[in-house]
């Protein structure tokens, strides 16, 4: 099944909510994906700061693993801040001149490591377990932020592991994240011209495809809009997903409407879910909803739903989620 | 008038308190606060009355045999799925797979639907106030479809009997879909079915869809047909 969510708060109420609404979605839909829990929160971050999440892996050694990853992290980059907690490595650097060399380089330390997050205004968290676990270990209800996606996961098709579990960051391009409900069928095709392309892959996931064709087409000069309006036909089977850069948030419904997807849109907000009990748990009891034809594709630039409500300064953004 | 609060209740203890009022004579049920729980009202088989203050989630009035079930707001996916009798009214909008496969009794949204209402009809009435979805009518067998806004593609798509009667733009038939020309008898019947819910026929121009008939026996000659349908 899998549940997804997205919200953009267009005002700065919504926006100092925006952790605390993404966990109400998240809880909603909870029983829709017990498996496994993510959100990836973007906010305004006036410091420009790169914000890195690293999955270093088990290891006897994790200490000498560390050492190792914090010491290529020095030589690339100016590095302002690291935490290790759990499952992550947190990385905050202040510049970095080549973000994938050193996504790169992080990941070459051991096969396990894997950069789960790496961004100016993206910080995604996911972990195995509930929506409720998720707000213990990261307290993502005190995360303030313009817009975000988040995914709950009922796995069907591959492992459930931190690795396996959305949202996806779209590995080297900063701030892509996706999550997606559904099956992509021709998931192994398209994998094995993306592999003889040289194109790594980290999971088995068939979701994980999504943002490696949005981040290929946008490359290639599509904007984010024509990515996603294209995907509908590049993509077989059934799928609604969302998809999210640091400025913009959309969603597309594949072409037999097999996914659901109800979108609520106000002068304050606009949310998205597979189900409506989301929407009332983001929006309140009197929201609108609607669900929006089967083949729909529709993004929404953040900033500028923002103008259209409140010509003010853009928030600083909280220091929100944990390490 | 019965009143059963939602708030705190699982979909099973809401429909567990329905049927015990049932169960103690009364015939006028208000629900509140339904908050888009699943499966809500589902199974009813004598005639009574439900109102739901809000919106519900998906299935809501399935497998209904004779209640007559007011939505107040939206309702998601199988709204009134496999429904033999009764009537089912939304106010707002409904998901996919609206009055999936039910056999008798009217189905009325006012909002728009999404995908594939009335998929597999085996008899029955759908109302839809505002635009259908993709594949409204798929293989429905018996029945009568009447929308009043536009429809999405495939309209109709490899319908082997009934009727739709659409008032809006058709933006593609599906196969073996045709255009019949209207009769008094539907006219009349358009009038009579759609004013209780206070729509007047008479404000629209509807267009009658049925079966081309052209896949109800398998003809070899006639592959390329079959090739596209299935």
């Amino acid at each position: 099944m899998c549940g997804i969510m997205g919200y953009i708060g267009k005002t700065e109420r919504q926006e100092a909510a925006l952790g605390a609404t993404m966990l109400r979605m998240l809880t909603a839909l909870g029983r829709r994906g017990p498996d496994s829990a993510g959100v990836a929160l973007y906010a305004h971050r006036a410091d420009g700061a790169y914000h890195i999440r690293v999955k270093p892996g088990e290891s006897a050694d994790i200490d000498a693993r560390m050492a190792e990853i914090l010491r290529r992290v020095r030589t690339a980059a100016r590095l302002c801040a690291h935490a290790h907690a759990d499952e992550y490595l947190r990385l905050t650097l202040d510049s970095v001149s080549d973000p994938q060399a050193l996504q790169e380089s992080i990941e070459s330390v051991h096969p396990d490591i894997e950069v789960i997050s790496f961004g100016r205004a993206l910080d995604l968290v996911k972990q195995v377990g509930s929506p409720e676990n998720l707000e213990q270990r990261f307290g993502i209800s005190r995360a303030s932020g313009t817009h975000a996606i988040a995914h709950t996961r009922l796995s069907t098709e591959s492992r459930i592991d931190l690795s396996h579990s959305q949202p996806f960051w779209a590995h080297g391009t900063l701030d892509v994240a996706s999550a997606h409900n559904g099956h992509i069928t021709n998931y192994h095709k398209l994998r094995r011209q993306y592999e003889q392309r040289g194109v790594r892959f980290y999971t088995e996931n068939d979701s994980e495809i999504i943002g490696i064709y949005l981040c290929e087409a946008m490359q290639a000069g599509a904007t984010f809009a024509e990515a996603l309006q294209n995907s509908v036909q590049f993509f077989d089977g059934s799928f609604s997903y969302l998809a999210a850069t640091a400025s913009e948030l959309g969603f597309a419904k594949d072409p037999f409407g097999f996914k659901p997807l109800i979108v609520a849109e106000s002068d304050d907000y606009i949310a998205i879910a597979t189900e409506e009990v989301a929407l009332r748990a983001a929006c309140g009891a009197d929201v609108e909803t609607w669900e929006p034809p089967a083949g729909t594709v529709r993004t929404w630039n953040v900033y500028q739903e923002r103008d259209k409500h409140v010509p003010s300064p853009v928030l600083e953004a909280r220091e929100a989620v944990a390490p | 008038m019965g009143i059963i609060e939602c708030e705190g209740k699982t979909p099973r203890q809401i429909n567990m308190a329905i049927k015990a009022l049932i169960a103690a004579g009364e015939t006028d049920i208000r629900v509140c606060h339904p908050a888009a729980h699943h499966n809500l009202g589902v199974a009813l088989t004598v005639p009574v009355r439900v109102m739901f203050e809000g919106s519900v989630g998906y299935y809501c009035g399935g497998m209904g045999d004779g209640p007559t079930i007011a939505v107040q707001g939206s309702a998601g996916w199988g709204l009134a799925e496999g429904m033999m009798s009764g009537t089912v009214v939304v106010e707002k909008n409904a998901g996919n797979g609206a009055a999936a496969a039910i056999r008798g009794g009217t189905v009325v949204v006012r909002g728009d639907v999404s995908a594939r209402a009335g998929i597999s009809m085996k008899g029955g009435t759908v109302i839809v106030g505002g635009n259908v979805g993709y594949m409204t009518g798929f293989m429905m067998q018996k029945g009568t479809i009447i929308i009043l806004g536009d429809a999405g593609a495939a309209l109709g798509d490899s319908l082997y009997e009934g009727r739709i009667f659409i008032a809006g733009r058709i933006s593609e038939l599906g196969n073996d879909a045709v255009l019949a020309a209207l009769s008094g008898d539907d006219e009349r019947y358009l009038a009579e079915t759609l004013a209780p819910f206070g729509y007047e026929a008479a404000r629209y121009e509807f267009k009658k869809i049925e079966a081309g008939r052209k896949l109800w026996n398998f003809d070899k000659t006639d592959f390329a047909t079959w090739k596209v349908a299935l």
